[in-house]
């Protein structure tokens, strides 16, 4: 059964072997605070495109990628559909129950929809361009304790394994006689339990032997730990975090001068 | 409409393929399952076993093919009528089990299929019964040993009254005591009508309590028949990497050297074999002295 690692996909391109974790790690982060400094929705959908073309750039499978921009456009519909009832900026396009929607209120829609889909397309290349182990890595020599680092990449490893053992689990259920598809929320979550509970156990059993297996191959014997992947800044992250640096300062000054704002007073 | 005589289990020309997967997991199955019987699937492990006992039950459907259960197809009832005929038992009881009590652990599938609470009850204390866990009905259940656990997933799935219970690698991990008292609880469970499916590659286990086994490899069924038959068959068992009891081999071997009776599949078989032989060769030697004195 294919049961993935992550959603990291191994692939030869600039993003995935070039760039350090470290720096791609800042790009997400920039990419943040670009998503929040604007909120005009030609920035950001310049933005959103850029992140896009990286994926396609990395050559990442688009079959896979397919979900995030699923999600993105979802956002986009959500957006387009709240916000023009808040922000009445401008003369009225037409009415909807006695509100007046405006061109600016959709376009601040479309906007905080691109906002969205922004940061979980730029969330997504970077899982999928950066394999756990360098993504720990990476956050470990940016002080990440050890520790806590060990716990978030085994985190990763043990979402798809636990997802099989939901899916076991809720066959074992549904072979008692269990329909998790009927009922009112209440009854359904009231029936989740008998799911939860035995992948709640598994998830401890399984977190304990992984423990165990661990301390007996003499984890936090030393303190400083050596590592089988080596990561280095090259001139290339030095001139891209330099970039980053300058993008977050400038989207900062626009934003105090209102450049690539369309309403103010909102985020 | 079904009637006794017709198989309660039967699978026609089945085919399955996992979604997402690019070779089939079962391929072009024919069974046929009477009422009341005990047999065992044996193979080695990805043979598709379990995939095969998911198809009785309705968690899966054919892709190709018709697995038909008490005369009705499963690509036409579903999982709700299924599951009250043929009682599905994961290999591993910790995949079920999440209540407080063993008695409520038990009643879960009944409070599904909307049993009124007081028979349910019966069919909880009933089903406990049969597995001999009646008295720690109000124990919690993580605190149960394995086998005693393997027995109250069991009961969960004896007390919805399923007349057919497959059973999936029910001695995995099990010592021979618990193994023993499992099988032991099955056997009793066919003998008072119920069919009986269990899913292993203990094949000490097959000899002793099943008699009819059906061989799967690589997706097909190899070989079906009375156990006898199919575990003194050594090479068949080979294409399926398996091998018969160790005492069934060393059977054969004596029946080839020296014409030892060939269908042996316990041990107490083959003393009683040895028995008769070395009666004979007593008798025979007895009623030939004289030729031994003049040779
Ligand atoms: N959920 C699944 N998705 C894809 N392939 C599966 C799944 N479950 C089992 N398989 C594959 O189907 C084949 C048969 O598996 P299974 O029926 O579990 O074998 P067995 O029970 O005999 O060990 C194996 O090759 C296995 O990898
Ligand atoms: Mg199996």
């Amino acid at each position: 059964m294919p049961v993935g690692y992550s959603i990291y996909q191994e692939r030869d391109s600039v993003l995935h072997q070039r760039i350090d974790p470290r720096t791609k790690f800042a790009l997400l982060v920039t990419s943040f605070v670009l998503a929040l400094a604007y909120n005009h929705p030609a920035v950001l959908g310049l933005l959103t495109a850029t992140v896009i073309g990286a994926a396609w750039w990395s050559r990442l499978d688009f079959r896979r990628f397919l979900p995030i921009l699923l999600a993105a456009g979802w956002f986009l519909v959500l957006g387009i559909l709240v916000w023009p009832f808040y922000i009445q900026v401008g003369p009225p396009l037409f009415f909807i129950f006695g509100s007046a929607i405006t061109i600016t209120g959709l376009l601040f829609g479309l906007a905080m929809g691109l906002r969205v889909s922004l940061m979980v397309a730029a969330a997504g290349v970077w899982m999928m361009t950066t394999s756990p182990q360098k993504m720990t890595l990476g956050l470990v020599r940016m002080g990440l304790p050890q520790k806590a680092g060990i716990a978030m990449s085994t985190a990763i490893r043990l979402v798809p394994l636990l997802n099989a053992k939901r899916a076991t689990i809720v066959e074992a259920q549904r072979a008692r006689g269990l329909r998790l598809d009927t009922g009112n929320p209440l009854a359904r979550a009231r029936k989740s339990v008998s799911v939860l509970g035995p992948l709640l156990l598994s998830a401890i059993d399984l977190a304990q032997a992984i423990a165990i297996a661990m301390d007996a191959r003499g984890f936090g014997a030393r303190a400083e730990r050596t590592s089988l992947v080596q990561i280095e800044l090259t001139r290339l992250d030095r001139i891209i975090l330099a970039a980053c640096g300058m993008a977050i300062v400038a989207s900062v000054v626009l934003r105090l001068l209102g450049i690539g704002v369309i309403v103010q007073g909102y985020l | 409409m079904a009637t006794d005589r017709d198989p309660i289990v039967a699978a026609h020309g089945v085919s399955f393929r996992y979604a997402g997967s690019d070779a089939n997991a079962l391929e072009s199955v024919d069974l046929a399952i009477a009422r009341g019987e005990f047999l065992a699937f044996v193979g080695q492990n990805g043979a598709g076993k379990t995939t095969l006992a998911k198809l009785f039950n309705g968690l899966l459907t054919p892709t190709t093919g018709d697995v038909v259960v008490d005369g009705s197809s499963t690509h036409k009832v579903g999982i709700d009528f299924l599951s009250k005929i043929v009682g599905y038992c994961y290999q591993n009881p910790d995949h079920q089990i999440f209540s407080n009590t063993v008695r409520e652990e038990v009643a879960f599938g009944l409070k599904h299929h909307g049993v009124p609470a007081a028979a349910a009850a019966e069919s909880v204390t009933e089903a406990l019964r049969l597995v001999g866990l009646e008295h720690q009905a109000d124990r919690y259940p993580f605190l149960l040993g394995r086998g005693e656990r393997q027995k109250l997933a069991v009961a969960s799935i004896l007390a919805l009254g399923p007349p057919v219970l497959v059973i999936d690698e029910p001695t995995t991990g099990l010592d021979l005591g618990g193994t023993r008292s499992i099988m032991r609880l099955l056997r009793q469970l066919n003998e008072s009508g119920r069919t009986v499916i269990i899913i292993t590659h203990d094949m000490n286990v097959v000899a002793e309590y099943a008699p009819r086994t059906v061989v799967i490899s690589k997706g097909r069924v190899i070989r079906d028949g009375s156990t006898r038959d199919v575990l003194t068959n050594e090479a068949a068992l080979r294409e399926a990497f398996l091998r018969p009891p160790q005492i069934t081999r060393v059977a054969l071997r004596l029946h080839e050297r020296c014409g030892f009776p060939a269908g042996i599949l316990t041990v107490d078989e083959f003393l009683t074999a040895y028995r008769s032989r070395a009666a004979n060769t007593t008798t025979r030697a007895a009623a030939r002295p004289a030729s031994r004195g003049q040779g």
